[in-house]
């Protein structure tokens, strides 16, 4: 993970003779920013103040896609690599520079350069920023329709990058499925357009070849991206069922019969029980209030416009898990949640009786449909009836409701659970209806091995959906933290392997899950490593990721 | 050489399943993938080609390649390896045609989808392998996206398998290499399919349009509505009275043929979308007969009557109108009349299939009416991107560094 010996004066000259001196940085200040985005395990290094594993060379910002082609040519004749960035929000490491580099913030290419109405076509600069993508299509009537919890600090170019998903693709589709044409500055610095109309075009589709590639293959500078008409009617519903069986199988149903909801959210016993406690004490919640993204108002659109109430965050259901072992033992110390997470089997298996006692409920689902007024609101009726029909309960519209008050309730500060010696993340799986439940019982018992596990299901198609995991280990130290984490993902994502499901449903594969994309694409991967070859012949391009080597060419 | 290819041939496939086609081309008919496999590693071997030809029964040509041909044909892949229909998924050697697909999964209850029934005709291995407009359906997308996984031999004789899951985000789809590669990158083996539960309900109707431009905007405004037909078709004037007869609709007029199909309440939600637009624009109920008749034809084995259209041409949604005006005048301007039908919409647009009528010195014809088509900013059959030929030809260098996977192919 050595950068090579190459003569920073060289490289701040050549960048500053390309875009001027006002558009580069050496700062340490900027070198140690860029160095990481929002992968936990980068975080143990920093929680104990010790410097990120890798740093760029140097921060550029290019303003157009000539820039970007002028330094990677450049970078080529250097011999150092390119990084692109976008919002940093990457969970997986991919921004990491292992050896080195060039780092591309393409945040000052933030142009909505045309939207065709008639086409149903926008035209994006990649670093342009998703909420304000989505506010300005609102705007002009139009959505793009992906919206994930990091909409306020993810980029259209991160999005198309790592194959997002957002809160409403069941209905609108993930990032792969809306991109008609892509402008790439490929890895020998040329600048290629791969629109055109897929279907009438002989040869592979290039389009679908560089969406998913993480920078490896080339910088997408600019996408054109395939809109819908603003939702006229929005509809939120929560259900209750028996079980993960019962509600995974009601909702194989709704969407075999051929119904789109824009959300479905199915949350196992676990989750659904955190999510049904109060959120905790509140004791320190107003303090915490200003770091987190506004809250929509009750009939805003899709985004909320001004802040409101802090939410709950992301790893409030962790922390309700802590509330509730102090309830269970009156004066339990602050480190209460480090000692349940260490002790995950035990955990994991109690707070599941304890969940299924206490709640009897089951489980809840979120099930929202939006959409043209007419059909939105005769596919709600044929959605709602199907559930029952498969045995679930109508609760109302209140839970849905909830949902969607704090759907982006992503604390942007390091997570107190981190703060506290322990760790919290994620991950997303996917497998056919066939292999789902194998799937969500085998990653669970691996992870369940290390750390404690909820899940939920969401991003649902006619023939599959994913399981999205969280987690929470607790380790006494950096080295042990860091060993635990490896091992829950090692574990996971071999599990998911193992019984035919895929590593990654939209966070990508970045550095995280590098070491897995043999056991994903086997054989496959000679055909990766050949676009490699074709597209970044001199291997320049966010070297490490995506199991393309980490720094003599192509593994 | 000539006779250790065969030898080598025959041990690999059977010695019914190898036959002389020219001096130096062989038809071989494997019978499993490793059969394929074992194909492709002797045309290594001995420097041959190989060409897929599906069922196809007439040799493709091959312009300035001297080597030895292997004209590989998969009709004996032919088998539905697994349906699962948990999944709703169908795994398929590359061999089995739509309609033999058709037959095994109707009796479940089940269907390749609303498609356009000419791709029945096709191996699945030949649609999945060869990009051409016409496989799109509003309600499922181009059938590449029906696509979950395929099966490929290299050029060094490795199998692929790409990894099935309904979404992935671990790098580029590679499954999308060998879509449209048409066997330059890998020879597809089999493939896994999304199929679809029969619908429950189907509704036929009929529109009459006072223009060709009300029913194009009629029809865009039902789909923003969102409405999903399994089936839409609009016919000029002409197209009109040459299926029907005189009289059902005006010269100037266009009729609008539609199937909406799903749960009953979708399926007369979109039919009333539909009509619903087509008022907003002007036009107004025809005869049901004429839908169904279209449907009937659409469905049967045989073929419409009459030679296939003269010439398609591509438009997205707001060059169609432009594209079916600037065809007509040229078409006019040359000395003769065409016919037109618009179908096949999807999210990139729609074909438009022109007949030219009376037409004399059809060369001509064809000549004004490609110009006008392309002027009107539509795609001809047949388009590539050729500015990214050289990175095709660099992805081919690095999967096939000998040259042996239908290097005729995609050069033009």
């Amino acid at each position: 993970m050595s950068a090579p010996a190459v003569d920073p004066d060289r490289i701040r000259k050549e960048l500053e003779a390309i875009v001027g001196p006002r558009r580069v940085s050496l700062r340490p200040v900027d070198l140690d920013t860029y160095a990481r985005d929002m992968w936990p395990r980068l975080l143990f290094a920093r929680r104990d103040g010790a410097p990120p594993p890798c740093l760029p060379n140097a921060v550029v910002w290019p303003e157009n896609a000539r820039e970007v082609a002028t330094i990677v040519r450049a970078a080529r004749s250097m011999g150092v690599p390119i990084i692109p960035y976008g919002g940093g929000s990457g969970v997986c490491g991919g921004v990491v520079p292992v050896r080195g580099g060039i780092t591309l913030d393409m945040k000052r290419m933030q142009a909505l350069r045309a939207v065709r109405g008639d086409e149903l076509i926008a035209d994006a600069e990649a670093g342009l920023s998703g909420e304000r993508f989505e506010r300005d299509l609102a705007r002009r009537g139009f959505t793009f329709g992906n919206f994930p919890s990091s909409i306020y600090c993810s980029t259209v170019g991160g999005w198309v990058a790592t194959r997002a998903a957002g809160q409403l693709s069941t209905k609108y589709g993930k990032v792969e499925d809306r991109v008609a044409g892509l402008t790439v500055v490929t890895g020998s610095g040329e600048i290629i357009d791969t629109d055109g109309p897929s279907r009438a075009l002989g040869g592979p589709n290039w389009t679908q070849l560089v969406v998913g590639s993480e920078g490896t293959l080339g910088v997408i500078t600019s996408a054109r991206l395939r809109l819908s008409p603003a939702p006229q009617l929005r509809v939120f519903r929560g259900f209750e069922v028996g079980s993960v069986a019962a509600g995974v199988e009601a909702i194989r149903r709704v969407l075999q019969r051929g119904l789109r909801p824009a959300v479905v959210r199915l949350y196992d016993e676990l989750d659904t029980f955190l999510n049904s406690m109060k959120p905790s004490g509140g004791h320190d919640d107003s303090e915490r209030g200003h770091a987190y993204a506004p809250t929509p108002l009750p009939g805003e659109g899709a985004l909320p416009v001004l802040p409101g109430a802090p939410p709950p965050d992301e790893d409030g259901p962790l922390r309700r898990l802590l509330a509730l072992g102090r309830r269970g033992t009156r004066g339990l110390r602050k480190d209460a949640l480090g000692a349940m997470l260490s002790r995950p089997r035990a955990v994991n298996g109690l707070v599941g009786a304890v969940a299924e006692k206490i709640a009897r409920k089951g489980c809840r689902m979120i099930i929202g449909l939006e959409g043209a007024r007419i059909r939105t609101e005769i596919e709600a009726a044929l959605t709602f009836a199907e559930l029952e029909r498969a045995g679930a309960k109508d609760m109302g519209e209140e839970p849905g409701r909830a949902w969607l008050a704090h759907r982006y309730a992503v604390s942007y500060r390091m997570s107190p659970v981190f703060r506290d010696g322990a760790f919290v993340d994620t991950m997303e799986v996917a497998a056919s209806w066939e292999q789902l439940l194998d799937l969500y019982h085998s990653v669970r018992a691996a992870i369940g091995r290390h750390a404690v596990v909820m899940a939920h299901f969401s991003h649902a198609y006619a023939d599959g959906c994913s399981i999205y995991f969280t987690f929470a280990g607790h380790a006494d130290d950096r080295a042990g933290s860091e060993r635990l984490y490896d091992a829950i993902w090692r574990d996971g994502l071999e599990a998911a392997t193992r019984v035919g499901g895929t590593i990654s449903h939209h966070h990508g594969v970045g550095l995280l899950k590098a070491p897995y994309m043999f056991g994903e694409h086997r054989e496959a991967m000679s055909v990766l490593i050949g676009l490699k070859k074709t597209l970044d012949p001199d291997d320049i391009m966010n070297p490490g990721k995506l199991g393309l080597g980490g720094s003599g060419g192509p593994a | 050489m000539s006779a250790e290819l065969l030898v080598d041939l025959e041990r690999a496939v059977g010695p019914d399943h190898v036959r002389v086609d020219a001096p130096t081309a062989w038809r071989v008919a494997p019978g499993a993938a490793a059969e394929i496999a074992e194909v492709i590693r002797i045309a290594g071997r001995h420097g041959a080609v190989v060409i897929p030809v599906g069922s196809a029964a007439r040799a493709p040509k091959l312009r300035g390649v001297e080597r030895p041909r292997l004209l590989v044909a998969t009709h004996r892949l032919d088998q539905v390896i697994h349906l699962d229909e948990t999944s709703l998924l169908c795994h398929v050697q590359a061999g089995v045609t739509g309609l033999g697909l058709e037959k095994v999964l109707a009796p479940r209850g089940m269907s390749i989808g609303d498609y356009p029934p000419s791709i029945l005709g096709s191996t699945i291995g030949g649609l999945v392998a060869v990009r051409t407009p016409g496989k799109s359906s509003v309600r499922h997308g181009f059938f590449e996206d029906a696509v979950v996984g395929l099966s490929a031999v290299l050029a060094d004789g490795r199998t692929i398998h790409t990894r099935l899951a309904p979404r992935r985000a671990t790098g580029p789809d590679l499954a999308r290499a060998m879509c449209g590669s048409e066997g330059t990158l890998g020879f597809i083996t089999s493939v896994v399919l999304r199929i679809h539960h029969r619908p429950e309900t189907r509704f036929l109707a009929a529109f009459a349009l006072p223009t060709m431009d009300a029913a194009i905007a009629a029809t865009y405004l039902a789909l923003r509505e969102e409405a999903a037909p399994a089936g839409l078709r609009i016919l000029d004037g002409a197209e009109a009275e040459h299926w029907y007869g005189p009289g059902v609709v005006g010269a100037d007029e266009a009729l609008i043929v539609a199937a909406t199909a799903g749960p009953t309440d979708l399926a007369a939600c979109d039919r009333d979308l539909i009509a619903s637009a087509v008022r907003a624009e002007g036009g107004r109920e025809a005869d049901t007969a004429l839908a169904e008749t279209w449907w009937k034809r659409r469905h049967s084995a045989e073929p419409w009557p009459g030679p296939p259209p003269s010439f398609q041409v591509t438009a997205t949604p707001s060059k169609l109108r432009g594209a079916y005006h600037a065809v007509r005048g040229a078409v006019a301007a040359a000395g003769a009349s065409s016919r037109c039908h618009v179908s096949r919409f999807d999210a990139a647009g729609a074909m438009l299939f022109v007949t030219f009528v009376a037409a004399t010195g059809h060369d001509q014809v064809r000549a004004a009416a490609e110009a006008g088509a392309r002027a009107a900013g539509g795609w001809l059959l047949g388009a590539r991107a050729r500015e990214l030929d050289p990175y095709l030809t660099a992805l081919r260098a690095a999967l096939d560094p000998d040259g042996i996977m239908n290097p005729g192919a995609l050069t033009g």
